[in-house]
């Protein structure tokens, strides 16, 4: 049997004309589906509310309050063992160096020490050649050259601002 | 500002008075959804309660430009689908219906006599049944549309789909109910079926 057009009627809810609901009174008289579309349809939009049992709010409370008090307890504990954790992974790092540290001070403070010459003269190495470079380079560069290179930053600046933008962007739903 | 955004700012700054005001305006259309959705008063009790605890716990994600209704409601119903989903693979079948456990229904005012409420009331029962074999998204998009009256852009923003997978989810669904309505009914009164001239 052809549903068409009663079928869409039914299924979009569409306001029907009288004459339109007398075609699909003499439809339904030899269409069991159609009639079970109808029937369906009724019975949703006549279906009532379900209300919770009394007391609904008071349990949620005291569900909220155990709900706290288990996410203190889950922090507290989280708290604890990353102390606990990082405090023996650091005394394991370091524990070899600290006991050859206690047992010779003075080599230990003779590698220290010429450990911060050497940090102190690569600085002032690489402070003078990037002062070369930036005193040389720029007399040889084009103007575009510093034009592209802004655009270029500004572009890569913009991209940053909009991945952030959409990173802290509130989702809903949950 | 009305006293639902007057709550919601007060909620999102700490206060649980005010979020107890949205739980008890919102409980039982949050109850009613779940209801529908999981078919048993236990499981809607404990799907609507995890529900105002979600929405309790990212409340700060909440965007006050949109209906806090539509926000809890969408939370209700991802919730219900994720639970639909696990106890799809669970051993144990949730199934069983208590007579006595089912949730207490509004009554109706403009009912004419018990025998026809009752009659009501039975179908209305059968047509929840069938509910439960709907898929758990077309089942919330069919809840949100006839017990929320909400628009199918609404459940399009509620269930994270498109406007038109919403009208195909909801006409697919019509029309399974229909048939599954049509298939109970014939199983029901087989005599009058025998009597009648095929439909198709």
């Amino acid at each position: 049997m052809n549903h068409l057009p009663f079928e869409n009627w039914l299924l979009n809810d569409m306001p029907m004309t009288s004459e339109q609901q007398r075609e699909l009174d003499v439809h339904l008289r030899n269409c069991s589906y159609c009639s079970a579309l109808v029937e369906t349809g009724r019975l949703l939009n006549t279906t009532k509310m379900a209300v919770p049992a009394a007391g609904f709010t008071m349990r949620f409370q005291s569900r909220l309050a155990t709900r706290k008090i288990e996410e203190r307890r889950r922090k507290l504990l989280g708290a604890l063992l990353f102390v606990l954790g990082g405090s023996a992974l650091v005394m394991w790092i370091t524990a070899p160096y600290v006991l050859s540290f206690l047992a010779a001070p003075s080599t230990w403070i003779s590698v220290v020490v010429s450990w911060l010459i050497y940090l102190e003269t690569t600085l002032v190495a690489l402070l003078n050649a990037g002062f070369v470079i930036f005193t040389v380079i720029p007399k040889f560069m084009p103007p575009f050259v510093w034009m592209v290179l802004i655009s270029a930053f500004a572009g890569v600046s913009l991209l940053w601002s909009v991945s952030i933008w959409r990173f802290v962007r509130a989702p809903q739903g949950v | 500002m009305n006293d639902e955004n007057a709550w919601v700012t007060q909620a999102q700054q700490g206060s649980d008075e005010a979020f107890t005001q949205l739980v008890e305006t919102y409980q039982k259309p949050v109850y009613n959804l779940c209801y529908r959705m999981l078919s048993e008063p236990e499981a809607a009790e404990d799907a609507a309660q995890e529900t105002f605890l979600r929405a309790y716990q990212n409340l700060h994600r909440y965007d006050n430009s949109r209906s806090f209704g539509t926000w809890i409601l969408s939370i209700a119903a991802h919730y219900c689908i994720d639970r639909l989903r696990k106890r799809k693979f669970s051993v144990f079948s949730l199934d069983v219906e208590d007579e006595d456990g089912m949730p207490f229904e509004l009554p109706d005012p403009d009912s004419p006599n018990p025998e026809t409420e009752s009659g009501k009331r039975e179908d209305r029962d059968r047509l929840h049944l069938l509910l439960k074999d709907l898929d758990a998204t077309d089942r919330a998009a069919v809840i949100m549309r006839y017990w929320y009256d909400y628009s199918e852009v609404e459940i399009a923003q509620s269930l994270n789909l498109t406007v038109s997978a919403v009208k195909s989810r909801l006409h697919r669904s019509r029309r399974a109910l229909a048939e599954m309505w049509q298939s109970e009914k014939s199983r029901a009164y087989p005599e009058r079926r025998s009597r009648e001239s095929l439909a198709f």
